[in-house]
């Protein structure tokens, strides 16, 4: 004991850190700001701890060459003592990160702590955000399956877009025109020395702010922040009603990052690590990749935009808003702070949180996206084929080798990217079902060149039956009249 | 006092629970995350598993394991007697131009490897109930030579007619199998097969008959002949006028 505190003497004689870190520990903090709202910054900063352990120990074993990494993880999962529970503690520490960031951003916003003079630190959050983001993406690439395959492909395709600089971007990104070998050393590069060391940077200033202007203080409706008033008004506060942040107000931090860690490792043992997926091989053809779940909501919005205005919705409208973050602290940088005096601030951040939950919810369920093989694998249901003619059943057919079963659902099986046809006969009489398949529309192919008449008659003669037993189906009754009965 | 002695006690059950639980996953020393070699995505094209291939690329048109589906049901009694593996494994990996069934070979451009197409022949073949023999007098799966459609009307009319009415448009459950749009949509072959093979699923006999006097080889070519000779120049037009215009040639 006595030897210890000698050394520590003697360290600190040179490093003379004693002091400085004892005042920072120690710095008052508002004794309302000791809340359960302010512990997302602090449980951050605890997963990206685990996120280097993790990472360091992941980094040892991990191959980052294009023909051995998919296998290099498998035999991580599977040989590897306890591989797979570091890989699973990696991967849902990485999406529990981000969801603590985005909570914490958003506390932040509605409690106000972005304004004066709070500026730097909002905007560096902003940065760390973009940079946790970017961990999440070229993590996901690492893992190298048919899913990082997407995410890459998706990635290149927006930077492509860029004006003038696209192709080099996408060079830059790839190592070359395609994904390939040198692709993957890169994103290698990228996630464990290149965007780690900004993203330490930005945590290391963003810290410093904290601790130099003070955690924000509670915000009080009518407590107005001005530029000329609010430091001494803060300086006073904390005097008359402070504590010292070390050990008053760290008991919730600590209690909510340890549950934070309980909760990172109870996913990790119980629902193991994500993938890897199928191979990375793209001339496999029998794949529906997906990308991670934070960035569903993307592969939603791609899904669902018309072509032309993908370019402008990918690049305008990211800038838009990387913008309005960046400038929100000086627009709005004095006022109130109580989320209960500013309907403008909770109604955006319902929207936000109502458009990106809807988006990430649809990109889930990706009913737009035609199920691939219902053509070949999903049958047509049996009461559809019961007391039908030859001509109906070859239609059947048909709508089988024609894929309209990988867009249109039968009894829900099949794809939802168009109508359910159950009962299609009582809505179209046959030369509107005929008009659909020869001229498509509304997202439907037309299919007129690729059909002889007769597969499109028997087709039409197959969707004529598609109607409940007891409804009869749509008819042209001017057909009726010119040949006396139903051709 | 007494308070937090239950509040402790309360925790503690937690904590059993918990651990209960945490227990109760890892049956066999196996954590449930940890992953098991049966998750991994297979490579589809090393699928060489009969129930997965068939699910997968033909269940779609030739019904759940075979029957009940739009096409030919390939599990069908009939169906196996006589259709032999050389011609089941040719249908599989060539396909039938200009019908639905597509090619699976990859010779043919398709995405089944020949190890996979032996797997599908292999695993409808044992689709066939123990004892399914081939009758010797049965007519052979392919045509031995052409057939003669003047003969078939004859044998048309004598073996179908009286399900199918003797010009083969049907009545009121058994639909027109002398369709324009209909026979152009279905290989000789196919009306070959289906005539020995029957249907059972619909209620066509097969080469046995219904009148006590099977078909012969000869008497099923010249029936598909007969059928083939009532194909149209043009099929598939949507309104009698426009069936009536056309020209014979
Ligand atoms: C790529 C997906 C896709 C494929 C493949 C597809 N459809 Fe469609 N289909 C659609 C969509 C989307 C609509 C809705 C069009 C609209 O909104 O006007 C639609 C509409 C229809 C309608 C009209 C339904 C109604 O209730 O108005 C019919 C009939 C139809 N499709 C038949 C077919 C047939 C037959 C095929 C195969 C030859 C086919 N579709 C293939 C996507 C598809
Ligand atoms: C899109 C629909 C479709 C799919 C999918 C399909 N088939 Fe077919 N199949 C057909 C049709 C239609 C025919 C009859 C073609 C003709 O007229 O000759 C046929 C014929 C056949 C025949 C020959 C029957 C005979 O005449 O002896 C075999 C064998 C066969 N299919 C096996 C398969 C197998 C095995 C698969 C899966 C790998 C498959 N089919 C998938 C539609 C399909
Ligand atoms: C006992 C009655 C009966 C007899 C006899 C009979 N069939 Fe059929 N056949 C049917 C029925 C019922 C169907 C189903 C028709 C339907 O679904 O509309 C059918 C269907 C067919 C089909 C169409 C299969 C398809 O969907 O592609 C063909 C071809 C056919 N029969 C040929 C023949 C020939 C040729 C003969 C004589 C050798 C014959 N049938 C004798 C009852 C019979």
């Amino acid at each position: 004991m006595r030897l210890l505190n000698r050394v520590s003497q003697w360290l600190d004689a040179r490093l003379q850190l004693r002091e400085p870190v004892t005042k920072v520990l120690e710095h008052p903090i508002p004794r309302k700001s000791a809340s359960w709202f302010y512990v997302f910054g602090s449980a951050a900063l605890t997963i990206f701890m685990l996120q280097v352990v993790t990472g360091v120990l992941l980094a040892l074993l991990y191959v980052p060459s294009a023909a051995d990494a998919w296998n290099g993880l498998q035999s991580m999962n599977h040989q590897v003592a306890a591989g797979w529970f570091i890989r699973a503690l990696h991967g849902w520490g990485s999406n529990f990160m981000l969801a603590v960031v985005v909570i914490h951003m958003v506390q932040v916003f509605l409690f106000g702590a972005y304004k004066f003079p709070r500026e730097l630190t909002w905007i560096l959050g902003v940065f760390l955000l973009l940079v946790t983001l970017g961990m999440a993406f070229t993590g996901q690439v690492l893992r190298f399956d048919q899913d990082a395959y997407w995410g890459l492909g998706i990635g290149a395709s927006i930077s492509s877009r860029i004006p003038g600089v696209g192709g080099a971007l996408v060079k830059l990104l790839l190592g070359g025109p395609i994904i390939a070998g040198a692709t993957l050393s890169r994103f290698f590069a990228l996630h464990v020395f290149v965007v780690p060391g900004l993203l330490i940077g930005f945590v290391a200033l963003h810290l410093l702010l904290v601790i130099k202007l003070g955690i924000n203080d509670w915000p009080m409706p009518g407590r107005v922040v001005r530029r000329s008033t609010y430091l001494q008004e803060y300086k006073e506060l904390t005097h008359r009603d402070g504590m010292p942040f070390v050990p008053a107000g760290v008991g919730k931090d600590i209690i909510f990052s340890g549950a934070i860690l309980l909760a990172i490792v109870a996913c990790a043992f119980f629902l193991g690590p994500f993938g890897p997926g199928g191979q990375p091989d793209p001339t496999i053809i029998q794949t529906a990749p997906r990308p991670d779940f934070f960035f569903l909501w993307l592969y939603a919005l791609l899904s669902f935009l018309p072509p032309a205005y993908e370019t402008p919705f990918l690049l305008i409208g990211p800038a838009i808003g990387l913008i309005v973050l960046l400038v929100l602290p000086f627009v709005a940088g004095e006022g109130e702070k109580s989320w209960k005096r500013r309907p403008i601030a909770v109604l955006m951040v319902m929207l936000l949180a109502g458009v990106f939950g809807s988006l990430t919810q649809l990109g889930l369920h990706t009913p737009w996206s035609p199920v691939m093989d219902a053509w070949s694998g999903e049958p047509i249901p049996a009461n559809f084929l019961v007391h039908r003619t030859p001509l109906e059943r070859q239609g059947a057919l048909v709508f089988q080798a024609k894929q309209c079963h990988t867009c249109h659902a039968l009894e829900d099986r099949g794809g939802q990217r168009g109508p359910p046809l159950d009962a299609v006969a009582v809505r179209l009489t046959p030369d509107q079902l005929i008009r659909q398949v020869i001229q498509g529309g509304g997202n439907m192919p037309a299919y007129g060149k690729s059909l002889s008449p007769a597969e499109t008659t028997a087709l039409v003669a197959f969707m004529g039956t598609l109607h409940p037993p007891g409804q009869a189906p749509a008819r042209d009754a001017s057909q009726t009249v010119l040949y006396g009965k139903e051709p | 006092m007494r308070l937090e002695v239950t509040k402790r006690s309360g925790n503690v059950r937690l904590l059993l629970l918990g651990l209960a639980l945490v227990l109760a996953g890892c049956e066999r020393g196996r954590a449930p995350g940890q992953p098991s070699e049966k998750v991994e995505v297979a490579d589809p094209r090393q699928v060489v598993d009969f129930a997965t291939l068939y699910a997968t690329n033909c269940a779609g048109c030739h019904g759940v394991r075979g029957e009940g589906g739009a096409s030919i049901g390939l599990a069908s009694r009939g169906y196996l007697a006589v259709a032999p593996d050389a011609a089941i494994r040719e249908a599989i990996s060539r396909g039938r131009p200009r019908t639905a069934m597509p090619a699976f070979g990859r010779s043919a451009g398709g995405l089944l490897s020949d190890a996979q197409v032996d797997a599908l022949v292999k695993g409808i073949r044992a689709w066939a109930p123990d004892g399914l023999e081939t009758s010797p007098d049965a007519p052979s799966y392919l045509a031995t030579g052409p057939g003669d459609p003047a003969r078939g009307e004859h044998v048309f009319r004598e073996q179908c007619g009286s399900c199918h009415r003797p010009d083969g448009r049907g009545q009121a459950s058994v639909g027109s199998i002398v369709d324009g749009a209909y026979l152009d949509l279905v290989t000789d072959q196919y009306l070959r097969t289906t005539i020995i093979a029957g249907r059972e699923d619909l209620g066509s006999p097969g080469w046995r008959g219904v009148i006590g006097k099977p078909l012969s080889a000869q008497d099923v070519s010249d029936t598909v002949a007969w059928l083939a000779a009532q194909r149209q120049q043009i099929p598939g037009q949507p309104y009698p006028a426009a069936r009536l215009t056309v020209n014979k040639p």
